[in-house]
């Protein structure tokens, strides 16, 4: 399959694949606390897209059963899977804050370097 | 086929409600709630054991929705055992921090769920109901990790769940690599059609490393393990405890489940690089641990270490597809979480009067707490392997089964390994027993007996009766495993030939 | 009644606005949020019930619940909506909604699995009712538990009602001791 025919059909599974790695490079790469945090729900973010852009079928309806239609349905079985992985990343997320706002008030900055020095100075 | 499976998970799901909504009436309800549940649930374990004993291995279809639609739980002698062993250990740690360890309603909240998340990680039969118990055990652990307040654990925390969470999301991506593949999540069924898709193709290859990969770093492998020594060392004396025992045992449980359940020994077959890799990580993982555990000066950090050294030898028994060495790794499993838990609670105990946590607050101890520097040493030399206990049982059987699979490099790093945890096991019996403190030490360590210290924690005069007890019980029955070994191995044999 | 409310809030924002340098008080906001949020709990629920045969459910109406309490505490005050919307009420949201689901589970099994909705026998078969209960359970948890973690979050520590009551009464008991 040539780089074009790659970039019209299978777009979504490129964005995927940028999203996770822009995703780890801003968890690895930023000092800043929150910054990580940003980066662990882009990547997160990246695997939701890939379950549901896997799981599109052309022409099928949502997968609501109408009397007497007899069309193909899309399976509802990622969208759920991603509905509870989505909550998941959202406790996650809560709780990242939550401690974080606690080691801010402790060290008077976000900035992991920062920390460090406090930490190795107490 | 008994209820009794679900509820080993909904019990202390629903337990973990009361403390949140009792605690504005009664300030003690979190204690009582966990330890009810605790009962309760080692009674619903035996229940299953005694089930699975009797008739062999069975599954229950939660919402009488049958497999493979449905989610199944599946309970063989290999859960059997394990959830055992979480029922006994939940047991001992409520016991100890009773007094121990941190006392608002919200610990004791967050433990019950950590029991539920644990559970279900060893009961489910189903890839995606592994990964949402894999994450309730998680966000349970980040919570506990921090729970003492201290800066310092919240820092230790934010890490965890940072690299915890990216392990998370890759064992997800690998489950939607084989939803992709085969279209289906029960575990057995996938073992049926992962051959029709081919072993070898790169999606099933793939899905593998990144199942592994995520779970890896739950069982803190080398080099994805940073997140361990700290969390170990900042965290109160209870909540590592629990969590050394339980949380990566949980994690090396999934990929042996998934190893042997999902990628069948057909799957080593087809592509030995992806099981040889594993078992090369893992050995570094174990050579890497030992060194760094012999440099470190906090026991809670070098106990960090040991237990990467120890899931490193755990992980090479499972890779190396060899039945000795599965049992050996299994039975390691369960004498590892027996020991390193009273390993825990006996350092807890004993940073107590010492008022510190590093090596050298361990001087002349032997003499002021006998029982539980006693109980310390016999977990310590049990840990290296010392027959009859159990660790040498599960450590001997894994070494013969690899080097009959001609995977001789798992068997010289299990010997280095043996040596390495002696020389820093030494170190510490030895300023337990046969260094007393000088004259300066113990008139400050008088001085101090006399007044409570502000802030901090209070150094007590002696450890508490709970703390000797359980060490005591850790101590005997890291000892009564390892002469029971054998009755051990037959138990669980009926569950792993299937895979031969 | 509304001439008091309307007073206590008008203090209570006056004194936000003084204290709380990130609240700028804004009759447009107020109005208009005022207005409004009637009509988003109604979606909000709208969207728990037609969990079980349509796109909705708990986790989306619990959030929609959630962001209507977000809205008048942007409008009016963080600290004046977390003293309107006490302790008890969010813990008894999320204490009723996790009863109300683990025992519709528990319920079931005697007649048949855990949590078959099937084994109610409700209606035609007890699936739909089953689920509809369910969602609603899962809707308190997720408003109570949002709603609590937007008040802990903004008072920018981790200590929640509770903890501070058991801080008072752990220092009484003495420090840790094993």
């Amino acid at each position: 399959m040539t780089p074009i025919e790659l970039f019209t059909s299978r777009y979504s599974y490129i964005v995927f694949v940028a999203l996770v790695g822009i995703g780890l490079y801003g968890v690895i790469n930023s000092s800043n606390l929150v910054k990580k945090v940003i980066g662990l729900n882009i990547f997160q973010v990246g695997i939701f897209l890939f379950f549901i852009a896997s799981g599109y079928v052309n022409g099928a309806a949502p997968p609501l059963i109408e009397k007497g239609a007899e069309t193909a349905y899309a399976s509802p079985l990622p969208h759920v899977l991603i509905l509870t992985a989505i909550v998941v990343g959202v406790s996650l997320t809560a709780v990242a804050l939550a401690l974080i706002i606690r080691v801010y008030n402790a060290y008077g900055s976000l900035d992991e370097d920062v920390i460090r020095e406090v930490q190795l100075n107490d | 086929m008994t209820d009794a499976l679900p509820l080993l998970v909904v019990i202390p799901l629903f337990a973990a409600l009361f403390p949140v909504a009792l605690g504005y009436l009664w300030s003690d309800a979190g204690w009582a709630t966990a330890a009810v549940t605790a009962l309760l649930h080692l009674g619903l374990a035996s229940v299953v054991a005694q089930q699975v004993i009797n008739s062999g291995q069975f599954s229950y279809a939660v919402g009488g929705f049958q497999p493979p639609i449905g989610i199944e739980l599946v309970a063989d002698s290999v859960t059997a055992v394990l959830v055992v062993l979480i029922s006994v250990i939940t047991i001992l740690i409520v016991a100890y921090a009773r007094r121990a360890g941190p006392h608002q309603n919200a610990f004791y909240s967050e433990l019950l769920l950590l029991t539920a998340g644990v559970s279900g990680v060893v009961i489910t039969g189903d890839l995606f109901n592994l990964y949402v118990f894999l994450e309730i055990t998680g966000l349970a652990t980040y919570a506990l990790v921090a729970a003492n307040r201290s800066p310092a654990a919240a820092l230790a925390s934010v890490k965890y769940l940072l690299v915890g969470t990216i392990g998370a999301s890759l064992y997800l991506l690998g489950v939607g690599y084989l939803y992709v593949a085969t279209g289906t999540l029960n575990m057995a069924d996938l073992a049926g059609q992962l051959p029709a898709v081919g072993y070898d193709t790169p999606l099933v290859v793939t899905g593998f490393v990144l199942l592994m990969t995520g779970l890896a770093i739950k069982t803190a492998l080398f080099p994805l393990h940073t997140w361990q020594p700290n969390a170990y060392a900042e965290s109160p004396h209870s909540v590592t405890a629990y969590i050394a025992a339980l949380v990566s045992t949980a994690a090396a449980y999934a990929i042996f489940r998934i190893t042997y359940t999902v990628f069948t020994t057909s799957f080593a077959s087809v592509v030995p690089l992806a099981l040889d890799a594993l078992a090369w990580a893992a050995a570094i993982s174990v050579i890497v641990g030992s060194v760094l555990a012999v440099v470190q000066s906090d026991l809670k950090r070098m106990l960090a270490y040991s237990s990467v050294a120890q899931f490193g030898l755990i992980i090479a028994g499972i890779a190396v597809m060899n039945e000795i060495a599965l049992t050996g790794s299994l039975v390691h499993l369960v004498g590892h979480a027996v020991m390193k838990a009273g390993l825990f609670v006996a350092v807890g105990g004993l940073a107590s009067i010492a008022g510190g946590q590093t090596i050298d607050d361990m001087i002349g101890l032997g003499r002021r707490a006998p029982i539980v520097s006693l109980g310390f040493a016999t977990l310590a030399f049990a840990l290296v392997g010392v027959p009859p206990a159990i660790g040498f049982a599960g450590k001997w059987q894994i070494v013969l089964g690899a080097v009959s699979a001609g995977h001789w490099a798992v068997g010289v790093v299990a010997v280095i390994s043996t040596m390495l945890t002696l020389a820093y096991f030494l170190r510490i019996v030895e300023r337990l027993y046969f260094r007393s403190p000088s004259s300066v030490d113990e008139q400050t360590s008088d001085m101090s007996m006399n007044m409570t210290t502000d802030g901090g924690d209070a150094m007590a005069t002696s450890i508490s009766q709970t703390t000797r007890v359980i060490v005591t019980l850790s101590a005997i029955s890291a000892i009564a495993l390892g002469l029971a070994a054998s009755d051990l191995i037959s138990i669980l044999e009926p569950a792993l030939e299937v895979y031969f | 009644m509304s001439n008091n409310a309307d007073t206590a809030s008008d203090t209570d924002t006056r004194a936000e606005s003084i204290n709380n340098p990130t609240y700028v008080e804004s009759t447009i906001i107020m109005t208009t949020v005022r207005l409004v949020v009637p009509f988003i709990f109604t979606f909000g629920l709208f969207v728990m019930f037609h969990g079980a045969d349509s796109a909705g459910g708990g986790f989306q109406g619990g959030v929609i619940v959630a962001s209507t309490v977000l809205l008048l505490a942007f409008a009016f005050g963080i600290d004046a909506t977390r003293r309107w919307i006490e302790g008890p009420l969010i813990r008894t949201a999320i204490a009723t909604g996790g009863g109300l689901f683990i025992l519709i589970g528990l319920g079931a099994l005697i007649n048949g699995q855990f949590l078959e909705y099937a084994a109610y026998d409700i209606g035609t078969t007890g699936i739909k009712y089953g689920i509809e209960l369910v969602e609603l359970g899962i809707g308190a948890i997720v408003s109570g538990v949002l709603i609590g973690l937007f008040f802990t979050l903004a008072r920018g520590d981790m200590l929640t009602e509770g903890d501070i009551d058991q801080r008072s009464s752990q220092e009484q008991h003495g420090s840790d001791r094993s």
